[in-house]
């Protein structure tokens, strides 16, 4: 295109067009590039056409298609940006409602269950199939549930105050120092309905109180969890037979258990159970003390007494009794190294100890 | 209890070979597990758990009893020679049967003042942790202790006034003990007195004034049984836990009176060449207790197995027990040195126990009767600890005690039976009436340790003072304090307020008042007796109610009201203005406080009812109608329609 013709401004304005119009980033700068060069006044098309008016007769046809060619043009290129703007714009403002997929949701809060009360909970999902109900009783009780009726002596150490905690107004009355009054519990309740009821099986988790200093092994409370079943011709055996299912479900199926004899004056036999070191699986750890198997709970058969202080025929009925210490457990399946911190709290213990179930 | 390893080959060679972790698991297989072990130069010894039934096996020659009879090997030949008794050389008299037999020698000691102890026995004697005196009278006692169980004592003889009497102690006695304590004595404590009052507790603690020194000419030896009730009573009413204490408290071998005076006659004639002057015993062997019937039917159901009954007898045998089969039965005895026997269960015990536990069977218990559901406690608890984690908070758990001053914070209930008689401490002292003490000493904690969003719930019982004692009902405690959100773009930080925490009692199904207590700024705590929340529900799922399937109207009202009215108020009024009307809903879906309406003392709700009928689509006309009672029954209230 011959621009020579025109004066040299709009030259310049046409060879500049192409850089302004890519400078053009939204829609209003587009429009005033526009009117520069196309605007009804004052613009390079104008002057364009004041030249065409002024030019001589015979020049302006020719000078008419110069005119006309470069405005297309340049409509053309401003059309063309503006679908190209219009679309951009149609674009981000799509984005913009877009959740990035990478930024942090707003996830629902979680908290955790306390790890011990976890541990409860197991527990008494693993004996439900064995149709194990759960009972509870007070953590004040009497002397009578706490040690009369589980056939401990009148001057048994244990029934001590150096042992026992006992309140002042009411000397009768203690604070529990093992789950097992409430076998002396369930046993009396149930002794009249024995019969129709076929039997007794129940598990009793709670928290008991003894009196030993504050220590990375000790504390004033703690939490045990007893198991009992009363029926007809139960042995020894039997109580293998349900501790070894237990461990199993608890542990893992290669989780092995063995008895050692032990005393516990409400059984007799009485036993310990130790379990196969979960952390060596055996073969000897600081944990297990080298000897491959952890002490885990204290059971045995139901003494004859238990069940005639309770009412209930010992001649007749038989049964089993366990009891472990649930915080003994926990500190060893996780080998958390100071019993305290199961009782101070701090969420970020609990956050990664508890979970939620 | 200590148990050195030449000492016990002594009593069963059969050991010796053993390997010491053999040895240890043999021990634990029988009841006596091995808490660890203490290598010495000339020494190993193990540190033996024994339980408190078994006094019997506080000794070398107890545990070899056991070992023994585990592998049914026999034991040592106890090395005594039977003195001759003699006519009694000073009056002894019994005046209770707490004391049935008192043994007893006088010897006259040659040179006591040198230290004639052997060494192997200092040895031994450091071996148990007990340094020998040099004195032989007093070392030989001890090892023998240690050797056979039975606590044997010797008396400075020319330090006595007159004879020996055991009997109860008179109210006002006092003893100057051995450990140098003067103790005031009662009529419970049976003491050894000479004509000048006690010189002994029995089967605690010798006196001081007859003690035996290097100057000691002449000793009277004192081997007896005293009946372990007395001795425990007197142990622990004098805090004195002594081995002889110990061991006399959970019962000594009857039969070995004689044998334990001579075993220490015969020890102070070799070692110090004492002469002896003469032995006797006054009393008799205690009664043997009685036996029990052990039938095949017990023991094969105790052992889950059919154990043969002659096998069963050569295990009671090897065990020291009188045995003998009738028919179905055996008939046992305990041996003399056995106190934990008395019934046909024990015996069942010891036969497992010999045999080995680890041949008990495994077999799963026949399923009798029909189980018992979850009671519905349990499962509430269960389900609310469950949802208040989902809902972002920290089971936690706390000390049933704690000070009276923290528990009076929060109640204002009587602490009188609520306070234990021996607590720890003060600090310790009074079962809680609250949770909230405990959970905001934990959430203060917790903010020490840099948390900003702390949620806390303890499911616990709390106690209330009556007059029958402590009255224990269970209570959920929550604590929420400092802040929430912040850590997403969509959820900006904003202290917690107590709407938050009244949502979360809501939630859970609370639909009383709601009592919260303001622990801090931006901390708040609330307690809901766990009777109060519904108990999940007994079926799974409810019956069915219709529900409208014509469409809900809504309409929105903007109200002017008073500042200080409660919203509450306003919509239980209009909710009885609007009984006969489908109301549906009513609810403030927004609230305006701009400081223009708060200047005149106003604010804004917007209240939105929603309308549904049952039974037909409704019409805009009798909506209308419905709205405008809802704008009379707010006019009384100071509300009135915003323009």
């Amino acid at each position: 295109m011959d621009l020579r013709s025109l004066p040299p401004e709009i030259g310049k304005a046409h060879s500049d067009f192409a850089g302004l119009l890519e400078a053009c980033t939204d829609l209003d700068a587009l429009l005033r590039l526009k009117g520069a060069y196309l605007g009804r006044d004052d613009s390079f098309a104008a002057r364009m056409m004041d030249t065409l008016k002024a030019s001589p007769k015979e020049q302006k046809k020719e000078l008419g298609i110069v005119i006309n060619a470069l405005k297309n043009q340049w409509e053309e290129a401003l059309k063309s940006r503006q679908s190209n703007l219009e679309e951009l714009r149609r674009q981000r403002a799509a984005m913009s409602l877009i959740w990035d997929v990478t930024l942090p949701p707003p996830l629902p809060s979680r908290g955790a269950l306390h790890p011990l009360m976890r541990l409860i909970d197991r527990l008494a999902d693993v004996f439900r199939p064995l149709g194990y109900h759960v009972e509870e009783g007070p953590e004040a009780e009497t002397e009578a549930h706490n040690f009369d009726g589980l056939n401990i002596p009148e001057d048994h150490p244990a029934r001590g105050s150096a042992d026992t905690f006992y309140f002042q107004k009411h000397t009768d009355l203690l604070l529990r120092t093992h789950t097992s009054p409430v076998q002396v519990r369930v046993l009396k309740r149930l002794a009249p309905m024995i019969e129709q009821k076929g039997g007794i099986r129940f598990l009793a988790p709670g928290r008991v109180y003894r009196k030993d200093e504050i220590d990375p092994t000790h504390s004033p409370m703690f939490h045990q969890v007893e198991g009992m079943l009363v029926g007809r011709g139960i042995g020894m055996q039997h109580l293998k037979g349900t501790l070894d299912y237990a461990m199993k479900a608890l542990f893992g199926s290669s989780a092995d258990i063995r008895f050692r004899p032990s005393y516990f004056p409400f059984v007799e036999p009485g036993c310990e159970v130790d379990v196969r070191c979960p952390l060596c699986s055996g073969t000897g750890c600081r944990v297990c003390k080298s000897s491959g198997w952890v002490e885990i709970l204290g059971a045995g058969l139901v003494h004859p007494n238990v069940l005639k202080f309770a009412g209930i025929k010992s001649d007749i009925w038989s049964g089993f009794a366990f009891g472990m210490g649930v915080e003994r457990i926990a500190m060893m399946v996780s080998q958390t190294p100071d019993l305290r911190l199961f009782f101070e709290n701090d969420q970020r213990f609990l956050a990664a100890m508890g979970g939620m179930d | 209890m200590r148990i050195e390893l030449q000492a016990l080959q002594r009593e069963i060679p059969t050991i010796t070979g053993m390997k010491t972790h053999e040895l240890c698991e043999c021990l634990a297989m029988i009841g006596f597990p091995v808490d660890g072990t203490d290598t010495q130069p000339t020494a190993e010894v193990l540190e033996v758990d024994v339980t408190a039934n078994r006094g019997d096996a506080l000794s070398h020659r107890g545990l070899a009893r056991d070992i023994a009879a585990r592998l049914d090997a026999p034991l040592s030949p106890i090395p005594v020679a039977p003195n001759q008794e003699s006519e009694a050389l000073l009056p002894i008299q019994l005046e209770t049967d707490a004391c049935p037999i008192y043994s007893t020698a006088i010897l006259k000691l040659d040179c006591a003042s040198a230290n004639q102890t052997p060494a192997d026995t200092q040895a031994f004697l450091t071996a148990m942790g007990s340094n020998a005196k040099g004195l032989a009278p007093v070392d030989a006692s001890n090892e023998l202790l240690y050797r056979y169980g039975h606590p044997t004592h010797a008396f400075d003889a020319d330090k006595l006034k007159g004879g020996i009497c055991v009997r109860w102690a008179k109210a006002g006695e006092t003893l100057l003990a051995l450990d140098g304590v003067q103790r005031s004595l009662n009529t419970k404590d049976m003491v050894i007195a000479d004509d000048s009052g006690p010189i002994a507790l029995a089967g605690v603690i010798g006196g001081d004034s007859t003690k035996v020194t290097e100057n000691t000419k002449r000793v009277l030896l004192e081997s007896a049984f005293f009946a372990p009730q007395t001795v425990r009573a007197s142990a622990r009413r004098h805090g004195l836990h002594t081995d002889a204490s110990i061991r006399f408290g959970r019962g000594t071998d009857t039969s070995f009176v004689k044998t334990a005076r001579d075993l220490l006659a015969d020890r102070l004639t070799s070692w110090a060449g004492a002469e002896l002057l003469g032995a006797w015993t006054v009393g008799q062997y205690p009664s043997k207790p009685p036996g029990a019937a052990l039938t095949k039917k017990v023991l094969h159901r105790i052992a889950g197995e059919p154990i043969q009954l002659d096998e069963a007898q050569k295990i009671l045998l090897r065990l020291g027990c009188q045995a003998e089969t009738f028919d179905d039965t055996l008939n046992v005895q305990p041996p003399s040195w056995r106190h934990d026997l008395s019934i046909a269960e024990d015996y069942a015990e010891e036969i497992l126990r010999i045999r080995g536990y680890d041949r008990i069977e495994a077999a799963l218990p026949p399923f009798e009767g029909a189980p018992e559901p979850l009671p519905r406690s349990y499962q509430q608890k269960r389900t609310l600890s469950r949802r208040l984690t989902q809902l972002g908070f920290y089971q936690t758990v706390t000390l049933g005690f704690i000070s009276p001053e923290a528990d009076a914070r929060y109640s204002g209930d009587s602490q009188e039976s609520r306070t234990l008689l021996n607590p720890l401490g003060l600090e310790y002292s009074v079962m809680r009436s609250s949770l909230l003490p405990s959970l905001w000493n934990v959430a203060e904690a917790n903010q020490r340790h840099g948390a900003k969003d702390i949620r806390l719930f303890e499911i616990a019982p709390v106690y209330k003072s009556t007059a029958d004692g402590p009255v224990e009902t269970n209570i959920l405690g929550i604590v929420w304090a400092g802040f929430i959100g912040g850590e997403n773009p969509l959820t900006p930080i904003r202290p917690v307020m107590t709407a938050d925490l009244i949502a979360i009692a809501r939630d859970l199904g609370f639909t009383g008042n709601v009592n919260l207590i303001a622990l801090a700024q931006n901390a708040f705590g609330l307690e809901i007796p766990l009777d109060q929340l519904a108990e999940p529900a007994e079926k799974v799922i409810p019956t069915f109610q219709p529900f409208s399937r014509y469409p809900v109207v809504t309409r929105d009202l903007s109200l002017l009201v008073p500042l200080e009215l409660s919203y509450g108020e306003l919509e239980s009024s209009i909710k009885s203005a609007m009984t006969p009307t489908p109301l549906q809903d009513i609810r403030c879906v927004d609230v305006f406080k701009d400081t223009r309406l708060t200047a005149e003392g106003k604010q804004a709700w917007l209240v939105r009812l929603k309308f549904q009928s049952s039974e037909r689509t409704l019409t805009g006309q009798e909506v209308e109608s419905w709205v405008q009672i809802a704008i009379d029954a707010a006019k009384p209230h100071g509300g009135i329609l915003r323009g």
